[in-house]
């Protein structure tokens, strides 16, 4: 089933809002969104393993938020907190990266008439995300061969060395893999100017109508909650 | 070559290249900024967490600072992407202004005083004012900011952010580390970028 890029949009934008105010149960109807859609893209396992491990981190938070822990319990729940808060937002944003193509992104962009010295940037940043930690992960596999790891005595004795052992070789390669990517961008004829076409046809369906009316429905239902 | 006439406009293959490089730091800061936040978790911990953030990103703000050509214009956008991103995750419109005005002042710092050391570093420390105020609605608007932590912590946490929020001075030691945290960083980034990044020609 494919959205159009807009109606992802709106649906990032809605999940985030909505889970970052709402109580847990509309962030649950949220979360339904994201996981079916996924589902239509056949990816069971990592729904499956989503699901299960967002409830337990609901139903714990739930369960313990109104106690006073202690500090260990305090970074307990906090974990808790922020698997509960952020998983919903991940799998939203791993949803619209894995099926929204740089080009449909930059073509809902433009017929919402955003100007493209916004949208070029703003579609770098989206697809540097996965790039910024699949090269952090490779450095730190290379880092960890040479036995340089985050927590060890040695980088306790000098807590400056890590940023240059794993915040350096970071830079240097996502600086290179930038300018590769201007490059790529220049011979595409990307200019701020000029307006581009779309090979990939775009626009509204039944299904971008089925995700706005329920997204528009949530958020009325919490805005509309009985205050206690 | 001085026969060589120019329209005395910057290319446009320049601005594109500008615009990638928006693009990849944004997502670069984004990412270690949440990172190093991670601290404030810690209940005691909540003031330093600025000093952490400005410490971590003045490396690849220094790198990005250095190799932009339009300032004023990357800034703004740089800053506006990250003030953005907070106000959709619930931080209100507070941020977003701040973020904005922080953003075309670190341009101006650049286009004055140019792309050397003073220039980074007075740049460094006007963008840190960015990630200091990610708390400052626990002051001006206290209650909505503790009614928005309750939904998200436990009841010790939110205990100890009200306990903050009683007085000015810990609205004041979180910008003061902020801005301790890149007036250290700044130097540090002064011997990496002379180390590193100009060794192997990625700055200037």
């Amino acid at each position: 089933m494919k959205l159009d890029p807009r109606t992802k949009l709106f649906l990032a934008i809605v999940v985030n809002s909505v889970i970052l105010s709402a109580p847990p149960v509309y962030s649950v109807l949220m979360f339904a969104v994201p996981a079916i859609l996924l589902l239509f893209e056949k990816k069971w396992k990592f729904v499956l393993a989503f699901f299960s491990l967002y409830l337990a981190a609901v139903l714990g938070f739930e369960h313990l938020k109104t106690m006073d822990v202690g500090r260990v319990g305090t970074l307990a729940v906090s974990t808790m907190m922020i698997v509960s808060r952020m998983m919903p937002i991940t799998i939203v944003l791993y949803y619209v990266m894995q099926t929204t193509k740089a080009n449909e992104f930059m073509a809902g962009m433009s017929r919402m008439h955003v100007p493209n010295k916004v949208t070029i940037p703003l579609t770098v940043m989206i697809r540097f995300f996965p790039t910024v930690f699949d090269e952090s992960r490779a450095i730190g596999n290379a880092m960890k061969m040479r036995g340089i790891r985050l927590f060890s005595l040695q980088t306790l004795k000098n807590p400056f060395a890590i940023l240059e052992y794993r915040l350096i070789p970071l830079l240097v390669s996502i600086t290179k893999i930038g300018d590769e990517l201007s490059v790529a961008a220049l011979t595409r004829a990307l200019t701020p100017e000029a307006k581009r076409t779309c090979i990939v046809p775009i626009g509204f369906h039944v299904q971008d109508l089925v995700v706005f009316a329920y997204c528009i429905a949530v958020v009325v239902l919490f805005l509309l909650r009985p205050v206690s | 070559m001085p026969n060589v006439k120019t329209t005395g406009k910057k290319s446009s293959n320049t601005l594109v290249r500008d615009l990638v490089n928006v693009g990849i730091f944004a997502a670069l800061y984004i990412v270690l900024a949440f990172l190093s936040s991670s601290v404030g978790y810690i209940p005691a911990l909540i003031v330093f967490s600025t000093g952490s953030i400005a410490l971590v990103t003045s490396i690849p703000l220094f790198l990005f600072f250095s190799k932009i050509e339009r300032s004023i214009l990357c800034c703004l956008i740089f800053c506006g992407f990250f003030g953005t991103a907070m106000f959709v995750m619930g931080q209100g419109i507070l941020m977003l202004s701040i973020s904005l005005l922080v953003g075309l002042l670190a341009g101006v710092a650049l286009k004055v005083f140019g792309k050397g050391f003073a220039g980074l570093f007075s740049a460094n420390i006007i963008l840190c004012l960015m990630s200091s105020s990610m708390m400052l609605p626990l002051w001006t608007s206290t209650e909505e900011y503790l009614e928005y932590t309750r939904t998200m912590c436990d009841a010790g946490y939110v205990a100890k952010l009200a306990e903050l929020s009683q007085s000015p001075w810990p609205l004041v030691a979180i910008y003061a580390f902020g801005i301790l945290g890149a007036v250290v960083g700044g130097f540090i980034a002064r011997r990496v970028m002379k180390k590193h990044f100009e060794r192997i020609g990625l700055a200037k």
